[in-house]
């Protein structure tokens, strides 16, 4: 059977693109910025849970009651992923909750998009992190991050735990 | 893949996360209520965080009544939005001491408005929790006259209250 030269092409891409995606230093690096953006984003949120909890309000898309629940408990959860992508504890799994997070966030600022619709109380405890477009651009980057990390088939380097293997 | 792993795994650590945030947010000064008030009607929405100094007996929970005490002209309007904001537009006469800039603009204010001056303060709306922060500040400052107008710029604007 002959190859076409154009097939040979895209085969060839996609051998190089495979072989990126298990590449085990691509896998830490994507782990750690992962890792450090999620504990830095979490940090102010645990320092001060009364002004995220004002910015939950201002999605203006959850009942009530579940305000102050999320903005208590959802910075613990990106710290201790983000503890865990950096130490290598169970790293597919909380590949998987950051991506859940991300995605979330994704379909929030999209949601709130379409409809025109930002919050601004012109208080200094909701003040704006930036465009939601912007935002929406920058979680997609971290969503594909995320999901090499949670698909990556090879050896991980670096890590405590994951998947019952100790390493 | 090993999908009943992952989950069993994913549950320990939203079950560590959980744990951890309920402890510390028990433990902390600035936890927060499980459930806040996030209802604009009865007034200004919070979290109603263990460090709130929220004080319904100060609040003048309706524009009408600022304006009256407005046109007395008894009282000082003090905007706790930052001064860009003020810059863009505020109640007529009122002064800028915005929450981010307190430090900087308090020791003037001072020297200029005595510990008996009755001051109201306000923010953008009833979203806005920072005149209630600035009126927190200014008792701590000697300032016992403080009245909080929560419906705030926007409101004030709204009615076509005079503004500059």
């Amino acid at each position: 059977m002959v190859i076409k030269p154009g097939k040979r092409r895209v085969t060839q891409l996609n051998n190089k693109l495979r072989h990126l995606f298990n590449n085990g230093w691509i896998e830490i690096a994507f782990r750690w910025i992962l890792g450090i953006t999620f504990i830095y984003a979490s940090y102010y949120k645990i320092l001060s849970p009364a002004d995220f909890a004002k910015m939950v309000y201002g999605y203006n898309l959850f009942p009530e009651v579940l305000i102050n629940l999320i903005a208590i408990v959802l910075p613990f959860v990106e710290l201790i992923s983000g503890l865990c992508l950096i130490l290598g504890i169970y790293p597919r799994s909380a590949a998987l909750i950051i991506n859940g997070l991300l995605l979330a966030f994704i379909i929030i600022l999209i949601i709130n998009i379409i409809r025109g619709y930002e919050f601004d109380c012109g208080c200094f405890s909701a003040e704006k992190a930036g465009s939601p477009k912007m935002m929406v651009a920058r979680d997609i980057i971290y969503l594909m991050m995320g999901l090499q990390v949670f698909l990556f088939n090879g050896v991980r380097k670096g890590c405590f735990i994951h998947l019952g293997r100790r390493i | 893949m090993e999908w009943n792993k992952i989950i069993k795994e994913m549950m320990f650590l939203l079950g560590i996360a959980t744990i951890s945030a309920f402890t510390v947010n028990f433990f902390s000064p600035k936890g927060i209520a499980l459930v806040g008030q996030w209802d604009e009607s009865p007034g200004v929405v919070a979290s109603k965080a263990d460090s709130d100094v929220f004080n319904g007996e100060l609040e003048i929970k309706d524009v009408k009544t600022a304006k009256q005490i407005y046109d007395k002209g008894t009282a000082v309007f003090v905007d706790a939005r930052s001064l860009e904001n003020f810059k863009n537009g505020h109640i007529k006469n009122a002064k800028p001491l915005p929450l981010n800039q307190f430090d900087n603009f308090i020791k003037a204010f001072k020297k200029k408005y005595p510990a008996n001056t009755f001051i109201v303060t306000y923010c953008s709306e009833r979203t806005c929790d920072d005149s209630h922060k600035l009126e927190q500040l200014l008792f701590d400052h000697g300032y016992i006259n403080v009245s909080i107008f929560i419906d705030g710029y926007q409101a004030w604007k709204a009615e076509g209250y005079p503004i500059e």
